[in-house]
C-alpha cells in the first residue's frame, strides 16, 4: 500500500521535473503570450452642476466597437454576416459593406479573437441600436460583440468658467473644482482580468473575479450660468477694449456667500485673445491698492476718536514720508478736505496721514486690528491653492518708516481679489463675515452625501455705527466720488475704486492694477462683486474708468435678470376692455376662439405666433418672431404657450402667479443662454 | 529552553512525536502559502486587507491543532461507538445539503452554520464517520468475514449510501471516499470477489448520481478536457506555468505571479503555488512529509494491539494521503481537474477541523490503549502484513 502511494508521489515529482525541464520553455512562452494581467476598470467621474442643475462638466460614455468573430456559431454567423456588414458600412460610412465583410471573415478564418471594427467611438444610443444588429444581438458570449467603454469629459458650456471648473490630468495634477474635489468626483476604480492581444490592446477575460468600479459623486456648485455668462462677456469686452494683461470677476451672493460667477481671463496669443489659464480671483495675490482704504477707515473709526467730518490738509498733492513722496491723483492737490471727501475721492495723502497720526507711534495696533477682523489669514476656500495673504508685521526686517502710510493705502501687502471681496461682502451683509462657498453639496444621484453651508467666520466685523458710516462712504464713492460715472437712476451701487501702481524692477511703474469692488442694490444688498483689470493700455488707466464700468455692466445685467430685486415692468394694458383679454399666443388657437366668439379679425400676419391688439371692434394680429437663440417676448401669453416657447429656446422657466404673462426676467431680444433660468410672472 | 520544550511536549503531546512534527511542519507551510496566495482574494473581497485571511486561516489552523490534541487524548476505541451515531447524523445532513445547501461554483456542498456563519461541508463529517465505522465493523467481524449477511450487507449499504449521497454534489470526493473504503475493506481482509461486488454497487450509485445529481456534466467535461490533450483548460495551463516557472529553488515566499490567475490558488491549486514559490525542493519536501505521515501511520497501525486501531489508522491515513496525492496529481496534470483541497495545507473552513480530527485519531492509535474499556473486538491485529 505504502509502496503504491510512494510510486504515485514519485510520478508526480517526475511530472514536475518534466514540466520544468522538458516543457519549461514552452510554458514560459505561453505565459508571455497569454499576457494576463489585472487592469483597472476606471470609475465614471461625477458631474459638476450649476446652481439650478445645469451640467457644467460631465463624463459621457463612448464606446469602441470591437468583436470576437470566432464566437458566433456557423448558422448565426453565415445568416447575419451580410446584413451586419451592410449596417456597419451604413453607420460608419468609411468602408464598404464588402470591406467590412472581408475584415470580419478574415479574422474568423484565421482565428483572431479580437478585431476593432472602427476606431471611431460611438455614443450610448448608437450602442443600444447596434446591440440589436444581427450576430451582435446574440450578445458577448454567443455573438462576440465587444463594446469597450471609454469616458470623455464634456463641458456643455465649453469655456464658461473654465478655470474654476478646472481639470485634472493623468499625473493627478490640475486646477479648479475638478482638482480640488477630485476625491469626491473620481470614485473608486475597479479591476478585472485582461488578456493582452495583438496590437497592444487588452481584452477583458470574464472569469468572475471582476471588482466593479464605484462611480464618483456629483458636485452641486453655486455657479449661476446666467451670471457667469454675463460676467465673462463683460470682462472679455473690457479686456479687449483696454488691451489689458488679465482680468477677473467674482460675483457673490451677499447673504449666503455663494459664488455666483468666477471668471479669469488672461491675454494669450496676440491682441484680443483671452483664455482662462490662471485663477487670479482665488490665487492671484496683489497689492490691492485703494480698495484697501476701506480697512484703514474702519481702523480709524473703530480704534480712534476720528470722525468723518474731521478735516485734513492734503496740501498741493505731494507729501513726503522720509525720502519717499506720496502723491494724490489730482495734480496740485485737493487742499483741505474732510475725511468723508478724502475717502470718496480716494486721497492717498489724507488717509495715510491720518493713519500715521493715530497709529504711527504704535503700528502694531493697526496690524493687530487688521488681523483681528480676519484679514491676515486665508479664507479656507474650497478650491485648492488659495493665496495666503501677506501682511507685514512691525517686527519684520522689511518693515520701515514708510511701511505704515503706504500700507494704509493698499501697498506693501498682498491680498487676493476673493479675499477683498469677502470683506466688502461683510459690509453689505450687516457686518457678518461669511466664508465664500462654491460647492453646495456632494451628491450621488439625488442623495446628498455631504453638504456645505456658508460659515459665518465673524458675526460682526465692526460696530454698527462704524458699519453705517462705512456703507455711507461706499455709497458716496458712487454718488459723488471716483465712481460717479457708474451712478444710475434705477438702483444704487456702493463700492470703491482701486488703482495700484505695479512695481517693476523695484519701482512703481506706469502700469496699473485697476479694480472696483462693491455691492448692489446699496439699500438692500443682494450681490457683491469685484472686478480686476490688470495693466490697461491707453489713456484710461484707473479703477474708475476701467474696472467700474465693467462692474456696472454686470450689475445692470444681473439686475435685469433677477426679478426679485426690482419692481416689475408692466406691459401696457390694452386701452379697450370691450374685447376679451387675449394678448398673445398661437395664431390657430386665437383664430378658433375669435371665430367661435364671432369677433372680427383683421387677418394680416403669417407667423404661427402673434401678438394681438384690440382696435375699435377688431382684433389685429402682429407677428411675434421667435428666433432661435434670442429671448422671445412672451408677454400676454398663457402659461402653456409661454412654457412651450421658452423651453424650446432651452431656457428653464420659473413662474409665479396665474393668468397671463405680465413680466419676464430676461428681456425680449437679448441672447438666450441655454440652461439659464427665466422668471416669469403671471397675473 | 530546548529541554523545557521537550518536557512540555512529553507531558502534553502523547503518541508518535514524529507525527506531531510532520503536522507542525505542514501547518507552517500552510500558513506561509495561504498568506501569499490569498493576496488576490484579499484585494478583491477584503479591499486589500491581506491580513484578514492570514488571521482567519491562522485561527483555523490553531483550531484544527486543538481538535487534533483533543482527539489524541481520547482512547481510539471510543470512536467506534461515536462513528455509528455520526454516520446516522450525516445522512440527513448530506441530503439537506444536496437539496438546500449553499451553492458555490454551481455545486451545493456547503451548509452555512447559523450563529457562527461558517460554511460546513457535511461530506467531511461523513467521510470520517464512514471510515471509522468500516474499521469498527470489519474488526468486529474478522471471524466471519466471509458471511454475506453479517458482514457484507451492512458494509455495502453504508458505503453505497454515503458515497452516493456525496456524489450528488461532489463526484471527486465520492470517488475518493469510495476508493479509500475499498482499500480499508481490502486491508480488513474482505475477500476480493466481494470487493468486485462493491465496485458494482459503486458504479450503480455513480450512475444514479450522474442522472439525478447536479455535477454529471462537469465530470464529463473535465474528463473530456483531460483525455483530449488539444485543449488544455485554463486552470491547468496556469498551473503548468506556475510549476514551470518555479525552477529548483522557486521564486521565494510571496513572489508567485500565477496566484493572480489561478482560480482557488489557496486550495485546489495550492501545490502549484508551493512549487512556484519554493521550487522543486519545496514541492518534494511537501510530498515527503505526506509520505512520512503515511509511513508513521502505517507503523502505528501495525503496532496497534487490536484490529480496530490498525484499520482505523490505516484507513484514515490512506484517505488523507490519497487526497493529497490526487491534489498534487491534478496540479501537475496527471489527473483531470477536481475540487479536492490539499489536506492540512489548503485554506478552508471546517475541512481543516475534520482533517485535524482525523490526524488526532491516528495519533491516538499510535498511543495505544490507555483506558480499560470493554470492547467487542475479537482477536489481535491480524493484518500487519497487509499494511506493510
Amino acid at each position: 500500500m505504502f509502496l503504491l502511494i510512494a510510486i504515485i508521489a514519485l510520478t508526480a515529482m517526475g511530472k514536475v521535473f518534466y514540466l520544468q525541464v522538458a516543457e519549461g520553455g514552452k510554458w514560459t512562452r505561453i505565459a508571455e503570450e497569454i499576457g494576463l494581467r489585472y487592469r483597472t476598470v476606471p470609475a465614471t467621474r461625477g458631474n459638476i452642476y450649476s446652481d439650478n442643475g445645469s451640467i457644467l462638466a460631465t463624463s459621457l460614455p463612448f464606446y469602441r466597437v470591437a468583436m470576437d468573430p470566432t464566437v458566433a456559431d456557423t448558422e448565426v454567423y453565415s445568416k447575419g454576416l451580410d446584413s451586419l456588414a451592410n449596417l456597419l458600412a451604413r453607420f460608419f460610412k468609411d468602408q464598404t459593406a464588402t470591406q467590412y465583410k472581408r475584415q470580419i471573415n478574415d479574422a474568423r478564418v484565421s482565428g483572431r479573437q479580437y478585431i476593432i471594427l472602427n476606431k471611431n467611438l460611438i455614443k450610448y444610443p448608437d450602442k443600444k441600436i447596434m446591440a440589436q444588429w444581427p450576430i451582435f444581438r446574440e450578445g458577448r458570449n454567443k455573438g462576440g460583440i465587444i463594446f469597450e467603454k471609454v469616458d470623455r469629459r464634456v463641458r456643455p458650456f465649453s469655456y464658461l468658467g473654465y478655470r474654476t471648473i478646472g481639470f485634472i490630468n493623468e499625473n493627478q495634477q490640475g486646477a479648479g473644482l475638478e482638482f480640488s474635489f477630485n476625491d469626491h468626483l473620481a470614485g473608486k476604480d475597479g479591476s478585472a482580468l485582461f488578456q493582452r492581444i495583438s496590437g497592444g490592446r487588452w481584452k477583458p477575460v470574464y472569469d468572475g473575479t471582476e471588482v466593479k468600479p464605484i462611480d464618483g459623486y456629483d458636485l452641486q456648485t453655486t455657479i449661476n450660468v446666467n451670471i457667469q455668462d454675463v460676467s465673462e462677456a463683460a470682462l472679455l469686452q473690457a479686456l479687449v477694449e483696454h488691451d489689458a494683461e488679465y482680468g477677473c470677476v467674482v460675483v457673490m451672493e451677499v447673504k449666503t456667500g455663494e459664488i455666483k460667477s468666477i471668471s479669469n481671463l488672461s491675454k494669450s496669443g496676440g491682441k484680443g485673445r483671452y483664455r482662462e489659464v490662471f485663477n487670479y480671483a482665488v490665487q492671484g495675490l496683489n497689492d490691492p491698492g485703494s480698495t484697501f482704504k476701506l480697512f484703514s477707515m474702519m481702523a480709524l473709526l473703530e480704534e480712534t476718536p476720528m470722525r468723518l467730518s474731521d478735516s485734513i490738509d492734503t496740501g498741493n498733492g505731494q507729501y513726503k514720508y522720509y525720502n519717499s513722496v506720496m502723491r494724490d491723483h489730482k495734480p496740485g492737490g485737493y487742499g483741505k478736505i474732510t475725511m468723508r471727501e478724502a475717502f470718496e475721492i480716494s486721497s492717498n495723502i489724507a488717509i495715510s496721514r491720518k493713519i500715521q497720526d493715530y497709529f504711527g507711534h504704535n503700528p502694531q495696533r493697526f496690524i493687530d486690528y487688521l488681523k483681528e477682523i480676519g484679514l491676515g489669514s486665508p479664507l479656507g476656500f474650497q478650491i485648492t491653492g488659495e493665496g495666503n495673504p501677506k501682511i507685514k508685521d512691525p517686527k519684520d526686517k522689511s518693515w520701515s518708516g514708510i511701511t505704515l502710510p503706504w500700507m494704509s493705502i493698499g501697498y506693501e501687502l498682498e491680498l487676493t481679489p476673493l479675499q477683498v471681496l469677502t470683506f466688502y461682502n461683510a459690509i453689505a451683509n450687516n457686518g457678518a463675515l461669511v466664508r465664500p462657498i462654491l460647492v453646495k453639496s456632494v451628491k450621488k444621484a439625488d442623495r446628498n452625501i455631504e453638504n456645505y453651508h456658508a460659515d459665518v467666520i465673524k458675526r460682526r466685523i465692526c460696530s454698527s455705527s462704524t458699519l453705517k458710516q462705512i456703507q455711507q462712504l461706499l455709497e458716496g464713492v458712487v454718488e459723488r466720488g471716483t465712481a460717479q460715472n457708474i451712478k444710475n437712476a434705477h438702483y444704487k451701487i456702493a463700492g470703491k475704486t482701486g488703482t495700484a501702481q505695479r512695481i517693476k524692477d523695484g519701482r512703481y511703474s506706469r502700469s496699473y492694477y485697476t479694480s472696483f469692488v462693491g455691492y448692489f442694490p446699496a439699500d438692500k444688498p443682494k450681490y457683491s462683486c469685484i472686478v480686476i483689470i490688470d495693466d490697461p493700455k491707453g489713456f484710461r488707466q484707473y479703477g474708475s474708468n476701467v474696472a467700474a464700468p465693467v462692474f456696472k455692466e454686470i450689475a445692470d445685467k444681473i439686475y435685469s435678470i433677477d426679478l426679485r430685486m426690482h419692481a416689475p415692468w408692466m406691459v401696457s394694458k390694452p386701452e379697450d376692455q370691450a374685447l376679451p383679454v387675449i394678448r398673445a399666443g398661437y395664431r390657430d388657437d386665437l383664430d378658433l376662439i375669435c371665430k367661435n366668439l364671432k369677433i372680427p379679425v383683421e387677418d394680416r400676419p403669417t407667423d404661427p405666433w402673434v401678438i394681438t391688439q384690440a382696435k375699435n371692434q377688431y382684433v389685429t394680429y402682429e407677428n411675434n418672431d421667435i428666433i432661435p437663440g434670442i429671448v422671445p417676448n412672451v408677454a400676454g401669453m398663457s402659461l402653456r404657450d409661454a412654457l412651450f416657447i421658452l423651453e424650446n429656446q432651452g431656457l428653464r422657466v420659473n413662474y409665479r402667479g396665474n393668468g397671463r404673462v405680465v413680466d419676464q426676467s430676461q428681456k425680449p431680444g437679448s441672447k438666450a443662454l441655454k440652461g439659464s433660468t427665466i422668471y416669469i410672472t403671471l397675473s | 529552553m530546548n529541554i523545557a520544550l521537550k518536557s512540555w511536549a512529553d507531558r502534553n503531546l502523547k503518541g508518535d512525536p514524529i507525527l506531531w512534527a510532520i503536522v507542525f511542519l505542514l501547518s507552517v507551510i500552510s500558513v506561509l502559502v495561504v498568506y501569499s496566495s490569498t493576496e488576490t482574494l484579499a484585494y478583491k473581497s477584503m479591499r486589500g486587507n491581506t491580513e484578514h485571511y492570514l488571521f482567519r486561516h491562522g485561527f483555523l489552523i490553531l483550531l484544527s491543532l486543538i481538535a487534533m490534541w483533543l482527539a489524541h487524548r481520547v482512547d481510539y476505541r471510543y470512536y467506534s461507538r461515536i462513528s455509528t451515531l455520526a454516520l446516522w447524523v450525516s445522512v440527513p445532513l448530506l441530503m439537506y445539503t444536496w437539496l438546500f445547501g449553499t451553492r458555490l461554483n454551481e455545486a451545493s456542498r456547503w451548509l452555512t452554520i447559523p450563529l457562527i456563519d461558517t460554511s460546513f461541508q457535511p461530506s467531511d463529517l461523513a467521510k470520517l464517520a464512514l471510515i471509522t465505522h468500516l474499521a469498527a465493523m470489519l474488526s468486529k467481524r474478522q471471524q466471519n468475514i466471509n458471511d454475506i449477511k453479517e458482514t457484507l450487507i451492512p458494509v455495502l449499504m453504508w458505503t453505497g449510501v454515503i458515497c452516493g449521497l456525496i456524489a450528488m454534489s461532489n463526484v471527486s470526493t465520492a470517488v475518493l471516499l469510495f476508493s479509500t473504503s475499498m482499500i480499508v475493506l481490502f486491508i480488513g481482509r474482505v475477500p476480493v470477489h466481494y470487493l468486485f461486488m462493491l465496485m458494482l454497487v459503486g458504479l450503480l450509485a455513480g450512475g444514479v448520481a450522474f442522472k439525478i445529481g447536479e455535477r454529471g456534466d462537469t465530470v464529463i467535461n473535465r474528463v473530456k478536457d483531460f483525455v483530449n490533450p488539444q485543449e488544455i483548460p485554463y486552470q491547468a495551463k496556469q498551473s503548468y506555468i506556475a510549476i514551470a516557472k518555479g525552477g529548483i529553488t522557486g521564486k521565494g515566499p510571496g513572489n508567485s505571479d500565477q496566484k493572480d490567475f489561478l482560480p482557488h490558488p489557496y486550495s485546489d491549486f495550492i501545490f502549484s503555488i508551493i512549487v512556484e514559490e519554493y521550487g522543486v525542493i519545496g514541492g518534494t519536501f511537501t510530498i515527503l512529509l505526506y509520505l512520512a505521515l503515511l509511513y508513521r501511520s502505517m507503523l502505528a497501525a501495525s503496532k496497534s494491539e487490536n484490529a480496530f486501531g490498525g484499520l482505523l489508522a490505516a484507513g484514515l491515513s490512506v484517505a488523507l494521503v490519497i487526497q493529497a496525492m490526487i491534489n498534487v496529481c491534478v496540479s501537475v496534470g496527471l489527473l483531470p481537474i477536481t475540487g479536492l483541497p490539499l489536506p492540512l495545507i489548503s485554506m478552508g473552513g471546517t475541512s481543516l477541523l475534520f482533517t485535524g480530527l482525523a490526524v488526532g485519531i491516528i495519533i491516538s492509535v499510535s498511543r495505544g490503549e490507555t483506558d480499560q474499556i470493554k470492547t467487542g473486538f475479537r482477536g489481535g491485529n491480524t493484518f500487519k502484513r497487509a499494511a506493510a
